[in-house]
């Protein structure tokens, strides 16, 4: 034994066990516990862009100037597997400007240009008003404005465009200042298992 | 079948969906300029069947979170930087090398990763999460709430000495230290504790009135993002201001976790240690420290801040390193 241990040591080293005990126990509960972590999530159904029922009124851009990060965490997200892949998609074209020589609205609706289109399926050459066509949306550009939102919904869309939270932006603050301002509520916590999938 | 044909095929007249009416009349109005009216139904999306021509769905578009290994790298950064704190102060007494580290720091935990995620304000996430059962925080906020304090118990506050961001950028503008009051200064030290005891309140309430205030009232963040409540800049740039003469004013006096990690130091086997000489009792060093961390020519460690300023200042230890090279 070292002749220097004395019992004041003897006292230090049983306190720094004890704290590092509890510490290293707290921090094993917290780990055990770490799969019930929930993160923040638009719920559609609330959502004043994408629920039905709200029509005529201007889109909510709350998800666009309330964020915390530059570029919103909130974007546009297109269910394409709901998509009805319109020629004259209201999310895509200004639908009440004037047509165009091929029949189409003359002007684009999302103020950033981030909805891009491309003929998809057998191309009919001498039919193009009825091809299908695919939507994608560019998330470098899209802040989440959901113009586009409320145009893609029951009865002139199917409602596949809809606004979520992209978690490679969202920080996941305590209390998410866009919820804050949300007027519906519609900023939701759900598990984490269920976001990701 | 060729794609019109089919989606002529899918056309019900028993469900006429509003949009399709619409784009008739549309087409209608356009007719001069096209041979076939747009008909196609959409109370239907059509598949990937329908579309035909080999068409494959697109992936729904979900950015994941930040990949787990860069969450790692975050733990693995944080480790690594405390490690080299209490390195650079207890065995190299390097003030330089230190200066760098804190900027290295600020870029970082600071302007990277955005302030975030810090144990300052993970201190009421982790209370909640102890407390109640529906809630619970990623690995990485128990990682860095805890890493920190298994440190102090051991070496101290190596987490403030040029880790910390928030601790790093008040670091960095202090141009001019003066020395508080002693009396001064204990008492504003007590601040940090009732504001701990502030933050446990808010933070048990129910989830509906809990309020995570020191995450909303982190004076600094809003620099990191270059974005941010006027209000709160406000507070920073007095803050910033204030700590060109005062040594970090919100770490010393507010900062609740700065309070955890000085009950842990209590502990600590090792620190910065002022050595009584008997030729030279100057007192540079006590003069040196911003923080009023040396008392009576002795180091009080759990108010050290690992600056290593006492060690820049002293004549002894500049003569060994002359003596060195």
């Amino acid at each position: 034994m070292n002749e220097h241990f004395t019992r004041r040591d003897l006292m230090h080293n049983a306190a720094r066990g004890v704290v590092l005990a509890t510490l290293g126990g707290g921090a094993g509960f917290l780990v055990r516990k770490a799969n019930g972590q929930v993160v923040w999530q638009v719920d559609s159904a609330r959502c004043l862009n994408s629920r039905l029922g709200e029509v005529g009124v201007a889109a909510c851009s709350l998800c666009t100037t309330e964020c915390v990060v530059s570029l919103s965490a909130v974007r546009a997200v297109n269910e394409h597997s709901r998509c009805g892949r319109c020629n004259i998609c209201p999310a895509y074209f200004k639908i009440t400007s004037a047509v165009d020589e091929r029949g189409l609205p003359s002007e684009k609706l999302c103020p950033r240009d981030a909805i891009t289109r491309k003929p998809i399926g057998k191309a009919d050459p001498e039919d193009p008003a009825n091809n299908f066509y695919d939507y994608l949306i560019d998330e470098e550009k899209c802040d989440g404005c959901g113009k586009c939102a409320m145009q893609c919904k029951e009865p002139l869309g199917l409602g596949s465009i809809v606004l979520k939270i992209r978690y490679n932006r969202c920080v996941d603050c305590n209390r998410c200042a866009i919820s804050r301002a949300c007027p519906k509520d519609a900023l939701v916590r759900i598990p984490v298992t269920r976001a990701l999938t | 079948m060729s794609a019109v044909g089919q989606a002529l095929s899918l056309w019900r007249p028993s469900r006429p969906p509003g949009f399709a009416l619409c784009v008739l009349l549309f087409a209608i109005r356009t007719l001069p300029a096209q041979s076939i009216p747009y008909q196609r139904p959409v109370d239907t999306a059509p598949q990937e069947k329908t579309i035909g021509g080999g068409y494959k769905t697109p992936p729904v578009q979900k950015p994941l979170p930040r990949n787990s290994w860069l969450q790692v790298l975050d733990v693995a950064v944080l480790a690594a930087a405390m490690g080299i704190s209490s390195w650079l102060v207890l065995k190299r007494r390097n003030r330089k090398a230190l200066v760098a580290l804190t900027a290295g720091s600020v870029a970082y935990f600071g302007f990277y990763r955005q302030g975030c995620v810090c144990p300052i304000g993970s201190i009421q996430n982790v209370a909640v999460a102890l407390t109640d059962p529906g809630y619970s925080i990623p690995m990485v906020v128990t990682a860095t709430f805890f890493l920190p304090l298994v440190m102090a118990v051991f070496f101290g506050r190596a987490f403030c000495g040029g880790v910390c961001a928030l601790g790093a950028i008040q670091e960095l503008v202090l141009l001019k230290p003066v020395q508080v009051p002693r009396r001064l200064d204990r008492a504003l030290g007590l601040l940090k504790y009732a504001y701990l005891g502030l933050a446990l309140f808010f933070a048990l309430k129910p989830a509906i009135a809990r309020d995570f205030v020191i995450c909303r009232y982190d004076p600094f963040v809003g620099f990191f993002r270059r974005t941010g409540a006027p209000h709160m800049l406000l507070i920073g740039g007095v803050f910033l201001v204030a700590g060109m003469f005062i040594g970090r004013p919100y770490c010393r006096y507010l900062c609740p976790y700065g309070g955890l990690l000085a009950w842990c130091t209590r502990l600590a086997r090792r620190g910065v240690t002022i050595t009584p000489d008997k030729e030279l009792d100057c007192g540079l060093c006590a003069e040196a420290c911003p923080y009023g961390s040396i008392e009576k020519m002795r180091a009080v460690r759990r108010n050290c801040l690992y600056c290593a300023r006492c060690y820049a200042a002293c004549p002894r230890e500049r003569t060994q390193l002359v003596k060195l090279s």
